[in-house]
């Protein structure tokens, strides 16, 4: 006979087991389930291509693409002042990748910067920024990398920071201190196209990533947001609505048409800028170029006070030709003046007066930022490297000159450039060139070793550690 | 003596084709040195030097003169250093430095059509090629991809696989030439190694309209860039050392060249196998140069071969100035032409030619025409606006056919260096001559169709050199008639091979730099054992 | 270097002294070149230069650096190039000879005046002093030649513009 418990028991498991099954049931109806809806639902589909553009705004393949790599699979090396920290594999790779990510940790590496196994990233993900994108992209952010990209298995490379930064959880402590993790509040009043712009700007399109300085924590400075920073060697010039520094003088034609060709004949984008525009900004609607135009010009104006005029409306057409023609080179090439060298190298394309060709497709150097901007770094490295399009096959637009210049010869040159067509307080040295051209990974100025700072910082708060447990623990007289 | 070098291949001169070649072994491993008589110079001396000179039209003066290294020289005066026998005179330019003669070239870059090679069998002219058309078919496409060739499919030559480019864009100019000669003649856009589009590491043309003398941003493919290739492959380029005799043993075999320094040093250089790569003048010099007790005609020479043959393209032209205004000098220098007259039954009577029309400013020729001829003031600037709006020129590059008496010769005369210079010994004939007449009423019927007036036709037995210099190696399957066999290999030297134009055995109506670096892989193919080389699998 | 307009050229006589072209040439030269009237010369055979090269070269102004250097080139290039100019001058005001027959004029006549005008075209318009191997570059993108066609043509070597910018229209 059977007694009540064991019914009762049985009752349960039987319930259970049919539970269980049911879940089990479930589960694996479930993956058909969800493929199918991935494959077929069109409102799916349609998900994935809005994810797409939006991958696109973020401009996620520029990092977590290595160079000749496939897409989204990882491995470039970002230079960091703490050493190399590589990008990681992001396509749905199961073994390599995020392949067994939910949305909920999708969600969580975007916006707050937590691995799905927990650990932080680091700020080179410019989760500070990310963290702005709403709910609903980040659902398609996740479709488009689910479905939309193609599982890459091979594994990117281990960051590994030096003591004390590869304690990753000290990222938590950081985030704390910068992260604002809340998506982005649109503000009443200001219009949809100024609420579309700053929700770009602030976060997919990161663009605080590079144009705001970090304090020594290397966090962003938000007082100075968008103020100008150096990226490694290149400077992130100020971007703010100043009229003098920024881009209170452009119209928002003009930052649409940079955004979307880089170039424009007050500016011309190199290097990380048109890794930007190349792989990223040029494919954004007309709107949300419109848009990010329109937030630009309302960002408030930071003055740098050596921009005694707008840095696009320095120097005008002229040349020391009666100086070159008919002179021999001297026996000397680093004694070549700045005008034979301007002769030999820059007059083919940008004319014999740096007036640029006739419409302008070829820009002229005076009336141009390039020369406009007591920052020269970035006309070195564009005299160096040339610009090129990095999403088309490296195309050359501008040919680089490191093999046929010497560190003098550029140093020459740029103070030529800087005195004739741009702002003379500008100045370019040889010492420069020379640390530009082997890849200096800074700007100028002294260099912080952060490395040390740290270790040396532990130590100290060790020590006070130390101290303060002494102080609770020691030995305490008797009282009597 | 300085030390002595030695190397796999010994490559002698370091124009487009050598580098080339030279890269190509290269890549497969072996090594390879170049000896180059002239210096290196850079692209942007070159523009300085050609804006500072006081001869603009003539496209040698930015290239420097090497004494250690002479080349013939004709402006302001003519150096005497290619002896013309006559008695047509052959006053061809060339360069001796770093990467050649291409420096300064327009960048055509053709095909034959197929009946080119068999022109003896067709139309009982010339000679045929040993090598068909369709066996050069790849090695034409390996060397369309590695100078980046633009173009399209209508220029008679046919073809597996599209060009490595679109057709570089067309000058308002050449449009409205073509739309009014079309539908009595069919212009067509040039195939050219010239970038329509970033490629290779260069950038799309920007319209210098220098090609020659200079292209200021390497859009076009020259011999500058074909040693940077070859340099990058591992080749080692030895400059400023002017071979100036190939010695070889009892069996014939090559095993070392000698050359100067500029400071007429001797260097010994020995190697394995040599490749005389110093164009079609420079190519047989220093074989008939190379004479031993063996063979005291020189190397390759044993039936006085050497050398003949001598062909070029010479033009013909017509200047006019046309009805409306397009302004010439928008664009690249050679962007169009007229390809019908490349082939026909006519071959048997009269030479083949193209059209070629000029894309050339005319403005430091009409400032000099309109100067020599005292117009001052107020309608010089009328005159030379309008001349430049609307002058006109259109050329015929003509073929000629290879005659023995056509000869590269050693001059007993002595260069500098103390060593015989060359002799051209040329005359144009009749087969060519009627080619040119022929080509006068098109000439005629293109200005008629331009409301031309003003015609000014080059003289009638007078014609241009365009320095495409070929026959003088001409490579056959009989020894008796030729210096190099299908492979370019000389016949009775079995480790020396010729590359260059100087290998062509008839000219068509191509210019020479194509069908010289597609001969010159097609070489290179037969020396790695079929290996390497042309873009589909070649049965050798 | 070209001087600014507002420095003075430390070589010319100062305000109260400075003379005038038109006080150097005659009735006539003065209506064929009455742009040039007012331009400041040295004395009379800078003058006779300035006023030829305004005559052959039909240009509203000349550039004061540039006719320094050519002066100046011409001068070391022919021994009395400056006398040699104001004889022509001088011929051109007394016969009132057209600027489109001076040439065939002093052909025609074999004067030893002859070569000149064809030196001062070669100088303004060509950008070139001197013949043969003693020829050399005194300008070319200043050149006239290039000027008078700047608005629709860029001297060889200058780029035209980007990729397919030929293909429109010129004017």
């Amino acid at each position: 006979m059977i007694s009540h418990a064991k019914v009762a028991h049985m009752k349960t498991m039987t319930r259970l087991l049919s539970g269980l099954a049911l879940s089990l049931a479930a589960l694996a109806l479930c993956p058909s389930l969800e493929a199918r809806a991935a494959g077929t639902s069109a409102s799916d589909a349609q998900l994935v291509q809005q994810g797409k553009y939006l991958a696109i705004a973020g401009d996620c393949m520029a990092c977590h693409t290595a160079h000749g790599g496939k897409p989204f699979a990882g491995g470039l090396a970002l230079a960091s002042p703490l050493g190399n920290i590589y990008s990681t594999n992001i396509t749905p790779s199961k073994t390599a990748g995020i392949g067994n990510y939910t949305l909920e940790q999708f969600t969580r590496a975007l916006r707050a910067g937590v691995r799905a196994d927990g650990a932080h990233l680091y700020p080179a993900m410019p989760y500070t920024s990310y963290a702005q994108v709403s709910d609903a992209d980040v659902k398609a952010l996740y479709a488009y990398f689910m479905h939309g990209v193609a599982p890459v298995d091979t594994r990117a490379p281990e960051t590994k920071l030096p003591f004390p930064f590869d304690i990753r959880l000290a990222m938590a402590g950081w985030n704390l201190l910068f992260l604002d993790d809340q998506p982005y509040k649109p503000v009443p009043d200001k219009g949809e196209l100024w609420n579309r712009g700053a929700y770009l700007v602030r976060g997919l399109a990161h663009c605080s990533a590079c144009h705001t300085p970090r304090n020594t924590l290397m966090a962003e400075d938000a007082s100075q947001d968008l103020g100008g920073a150096y990226v490694g060697p290149w400077y992130a010039p100020n971007i703010t609505s100043d009229a003098n520094s920024g881009l209170g003088g452009w119209s928002e034609q003009e930052i649409i048409e940079y955004l979307s060709t880089g170039h424009t004949a007050k500016a011309q984008a190199s290097g990380p800028m048109m890794e930007a525009i190349d792989f990223s900004l040029r494919h954004l609607s007309n709107n949300d170029l419109k848009a990010i135009a329109v937030y630009l010009k309302s960002v408030p104006a930071i003055h740098e006070a050596a921009d005694t005029k707008a840095v696009f409306d320095w120097g005008s057409a002229s040349d020391k030709l009666d100086t070159v023609r008919g002179a021999a080179w001297p026996s000397n090439p680093d004694q070549m003046t700045g005008a034979q060298l301007y002769d030999a190298h820059c007059a083919s394309c940008h004319q014999a007066q740096a007036q640029g060709s006739f419409k302008g497709g070829l820009p002229a150097l005076f009336h141009n930022t390039a020369t406009g901007r007591l920052q020269t770094n970035n006309l070195v490295l564009t005299i160096l490297d040339g610009i090129h399009l990095p999403a088309q096959g490296n195309g050359v637009v501008m040919p680089g000159f490191r093999d046929v210049m010497s560190d003098a010869q550029v140093a020459t040159l740029g103070n030529y450039l800087m005195q004739a067509y741009g702002n003379p307080a500008g100045k370019v040295t040889a010492e420069q060139v020379a640390a530009l051209r082997k890849g200096a990974p800074a700007g100028p100025g002294p260099q912080v070793d952060l490395v040390l700072v740290a270790r040396v910082g532990l130590v100290i708060a060790g020590l006070v550690l130390l101290l303060i447990l002494y102080l609770i623990f020691r030995p305490r007289r008797r009282r009597a | 003596m300085a030390e002595s070098l030695n190397a796999d291949y010994v490559v002698i001169g370091s124009g487009l084709i050598g580098s080339l070649t030279a890269m190509k072994l290269a890549q497969a491993g072996a090594s390879v040195l170049i000896l180059e008589a002239g210096p290196r110079y850079s692209r942007d001396q070159i523009v300085a030097n050609f804006r500072n000179s006081p001869r603009r039209s003539d496209w040698m003066s930015p290239y420097p003169f090497s004494p250690w290294a002479p080349h013939p020289v004709y402006k302001p005066e003519d150096n005497g250093y290619l002896i013309q026998a006559g008695p047509y005179p052959y006053p061809a330019e060339y360069i001796r430095m770093v990467g050649g003669t291409t420096w300064h070239w327009a960048a055509h870059a053709w095909r034959n059509v197929p009946n080119d090679h068999r022109i003896h069998t067709l139309y009982g002219v010339g000679v045929d090629w040993p090598v068909s058309y369709d066996e050069l078919e790849p090695f034409y496409q390996e060397a369309e991809e590695i100078m980046g060739v633009s173009g399209a499919d209508n220029t008679g030559s046919p073809r597996k696989k599209p060009f490595p480019m679109e057709p570089v864009a067309e000058p308002y100019a050449m449009r409205r030439i073509r739309e009014r000669l079309d539908p009595a003649y069919k212009v067509v856009t040039n195939t050219t190694a010239r970038n329509s589009r970033p490629y290779d590491g260069r950038p799309a043309c920007v319209g210098n309209n220098s090609c020659q003398p200079i292209c200021p941003v390497d859009a076009q493919f020259n011999g500058g860039r074909a040693v940077a290739k070859a340099e990058a492959a591992g080749v080692k380029l030895v400059p400023n050392a002017n071979v100036y005799k190939l010695e070889s043993d009892a069996k014939g075999r090559v095993v070392a060249a000698l050359y100067y320094d500029p400071n007429k040093g001797t260097h010994r250089v020995t190697g394995k196998t040599f490749i005389v790569a110093a164009n079609g003048i420079e190519s047989p010099r220093l074989l008939l140069l190379s004479s031993s007790d063996k063979f005291p005609k020189g190397l390759a020479n044993a039936r006085d071969m050497v050398g003949r043959h001598l062909m070029d393209h010479p033009s013909t032209s017509l200047t006019f100035d046309a009805d409306e205004d397009v302004w010439l000098g928008r664009g690249p220098q050679s962007p169009s032409s007229i390809n019908t007259m490349r082939d026909g039954d006519f071959r048997k009577e009269h030479a083949p030619y193209r059209l070629d029309f000029t894309n050339i400013s005319r403005v430091d020729g009409a400032t000099t025409a309109l100067i020599a001829a005292g117009v001052y003031g107020a309608e010089f600037k009328r005159r030379l606006r309008y001349s430049a709006a609307r002058e006109l020129n259109v050329k015929t590059v003509l073929e000629v056919l290879p005659h023995p008496e056509n000869r590269i010769t050693l001059s007993a005369q002595k260069d500098g260096m103390g060593i015989p210079k060359p002799e051209a010994h040329y005359f144009i004939d009749e087969y060519t001559h009627k080619g040119a007449i022929r080509a006068l009423d098109d000439f005629r019927r293109i200005a008629e169709l331009m409301g031309g007036t003003n015609l000014r036709y080059t003289r009638d037995g007078e014609y241009a050199n365009n320095q495409h210099i070929c026959g003088t190696l001409s490579m056959g399957n009989d020894p008796a008639t030729s210096v190099v066999d299908k492979w370019g290999r000389a016949h009775d030297h079995e480790n020396l091979y010729m590359v260059g134009t100087g290998v062509i055995p008839t000219a068509g109506t191509c210019n020479s730099t194509e069908n010289g670096l597609a001969l010159a892989l097609h070489t290179v193919h037969h020396i790695l054992g079929g290996q390497s080389g042309g873009s589909a699998s070649v049965q050798s | 270097m070209h001087e600014s307009a507002r420095q003075p050229d430390p070589s010319l006589p100062s305000t109260r002294r400075r003379r005038l072209l038109a006080g150097f040439v005659g009735a006539y030269t003065a209506t064929l070149v009455p742009w040039a009237l007012a331009q400041p010369v040295k004395n009379g055979q800078h003058g006779a230069f300035l006023a030829l090269s305004a005559i052959i070269a039909g240009r509203q102004s000349l550039d004061a650096g540039m006719a320094e250097r050519i002066f100046k080139g011409l001068s070391a290039e022919q021994p009395g190039f400056a006398d040699a100019a104001a004889a022509l001058l001088k011929l051109v005001d007394e016969r009132k000879i057209d600027p489109m027959h001076l040439q065939q004029t002093l052909d025609d006549e074999k004067s030893p005046l002859a070569p000149l005008p064809r030196k001062i075209a070669t100088a303004w318009l060509l950008g070139v002093i001197g013949s043969g191997a003693n020829a050399r570059v005194v300008a070319y993108e200043h050149a006239l030649n290039a000027q008078f066609v700047a608005d629709v043509l860029k001297p060889p070597t200058y780029a035209y513009g980007p990729y397919g910018s030929w293909t429109r229209k010129p004017l």
